[in-house]
């Protein structure tokens, strides 16, 4: 999965038509468990790796989420 | 731990859900949520309805409601069960075991062994190994393993984690030795780390009940619970089951000769839809061969959702033919494991109400 297809899944996720690089994900009215744990379904299949509440935590912006994944991803 | 059994056989089961049925539409409401995003809960973790009993109904009440109806209907002699495997988290006291009081009220033999076991998802699949065990001891012949619980009762109606996913329930199997069942493969697996992920901080004797553990407070998404309320780490149990349950379930696969293509069906612990399909997922398995319903028709039961599973989506099947079947559990505990076993043929296999008594 490139770039483009995260942020499509990650708009998709969080009910949104598109998602920015600079947005703060805590800013979108979807933001919640719900999401927050799609997210981490997200790395988990798609992406190899285990994603955890911590980790979100930590992790302000869109662009701060993509840079997580593609440094933890395994596939 | 790995476990080998040979001739093991579960010849009947029984599931006992409550009358009383909450709708996920009406529980909404009392969420301090917006509508469209508990909606999409709904979808994606297949919540739509689950039963919960009315107010002062134990676990064992439901046990005993089933036992009495096989008792009744000639399926089972109260003189022929030689063990109790009493399973749940949700015992009627501290003092005495659950079982105990079963044994005196359905009249049991003075020789037939009574056990509690505090387990939870993977109750059934520890609550079998306990019954296959004592199998092996001379002059057991039938055991039946009782899997109930009234978790509802410790969940907050505030708390949009965990109130719209939680079912009660009590099932009983019927665990016998049969000659050409085949051999039974197990594996149990722990991780005592990690065993405050999924709990009810107060009540037990670390921190007793007091008017201060029954005040509610909210977190951060506003679900509100009390210290007296079951909590759990949902984000840490999916990745649990992601990265733990697979690997187990592949070498238990592999140390029975199989792989999961050779495998009929799936009989899992229903946590919910989502975590189900995606285990799926992972396993290559097809979403068919692993039932994940449960929870939008009765909810989750602990313990008790293998065998409601299997009595709700092929209750016929089972009493008809026989099929190569996977039970994995995995959750409370942190515990989780599996059985590959020789399953069906049952002489009875389905779901009664336990009755409101309620006005």
């Amino acid at each position: 999965m490139d770039k483009t297809q995260f942020l499509d899944e990650l708009a998709n996720i969080l009910d949104e038509a598109s998602v920015e690089d600079g947005a703060n994900l805590r800013d979108y009215p979807s933001w919640d468990s719900l999401a927050v744990l799609s997210i981490v379904a997200l790395a988990d299949s798609k992406f190899g790796f285990t994603l955890t509440f911590p980790d979100v935590k930590g992790l302000t912006t869109v662009a701060d989420l993509w840079a997580f994944f593609e440094k933890n991803r395994t596939k | 731990m790995k476990f080998h059994f040979k001739d093991k056989a579960i010849t009947g089961m029984m599931v006992v859900v409550p009358e009383q049925e909450r709708l996920f539409a009406d529980d909404m409401r009392l969420f301090n949520a917006p509508e469209n995003r508990s909606r999409k809960l709904a979808l994606v973790m297949g919540y739509r309805a689950h039963r919960v009993v009315e107010a002062g109904v134990c676990a064992s009440d439901l046990a005993e409601h089933g036992l009495r109806k096989l008792f009744d209907e000639g399926k089972l002699k109260s003189d022929e069960i030689d063990a109790l495997v009493y399973v749940t988290l949700s015992p009627d006291h501290f003092m005495p075991p659950t079982s105990c009081i079963l044994h005196g009220k359905l009249g049991l033999r003075k020789d037939c062994f009574c056990i509690d076991v505090t387990q939870g998802c993977c109750g059934f699949v520890v609550g079998l190994l306990q019954a296959f065990q004592l199998l092996d001891q001379e002059g057991v012949e039938k055991v039946a393993v009782v899997n109930a619980d009234v978790i509802s009762r410790k969940v907050s109606p505030k708390d949009r984690n965990s109130y719209p996913l939680i079912g009660d329930a009590a099932t009983i199997a019927i665990v016998e030795n049969r000659e050409g069942a085949g051999k039974v493969f197990a594996d149990v697996r722990f991780d005592g780390t990690r065993s405050m992920a999924l709990k009810i901080p107060a009540g037990g004797f670390r921190q007793p009940c007091s008017p201060d553990t029954a005040v509610m407070s909210a977190d951060a998404e506003g679900n509100e619970r009390a210290p007296d309320n079951l909590v759990m780490d949902g984000t840490a149990v999916f990745n649990f089951a992601m990265a733990d349950v697979p690997p187990m379930l592949a070498d238990l696969a592999h140390d029975a000769g199989t792989d999961f293509a050779g495998i009929d069906k799936f009989y899992f612990h229903q946590p919910n839809k989502f975590m189900l399909q995606k285990l799926a997922e992972k396993l290559d398995v097809p979403y068919e061969k692993m039932p994940n319903n449960v929870v939008e028709n009765y909810g989750n039961s602990s313990g008790a959702t293998i065998p409601s599973a299997m009595a709700l989506n092929d209750a016929d099947v089972l009493c008809r033919e026989t099929k190569r079947v996977c039970f994995s559990g995995f959750g409370v505990g942190l515990t989780y494991g599996g059985i590959v076993m020789n399953c069906g043929n049952f002489d009875f296999c389905e779901t009664i109400n336990y009755p409101n008594k309620g006005e």
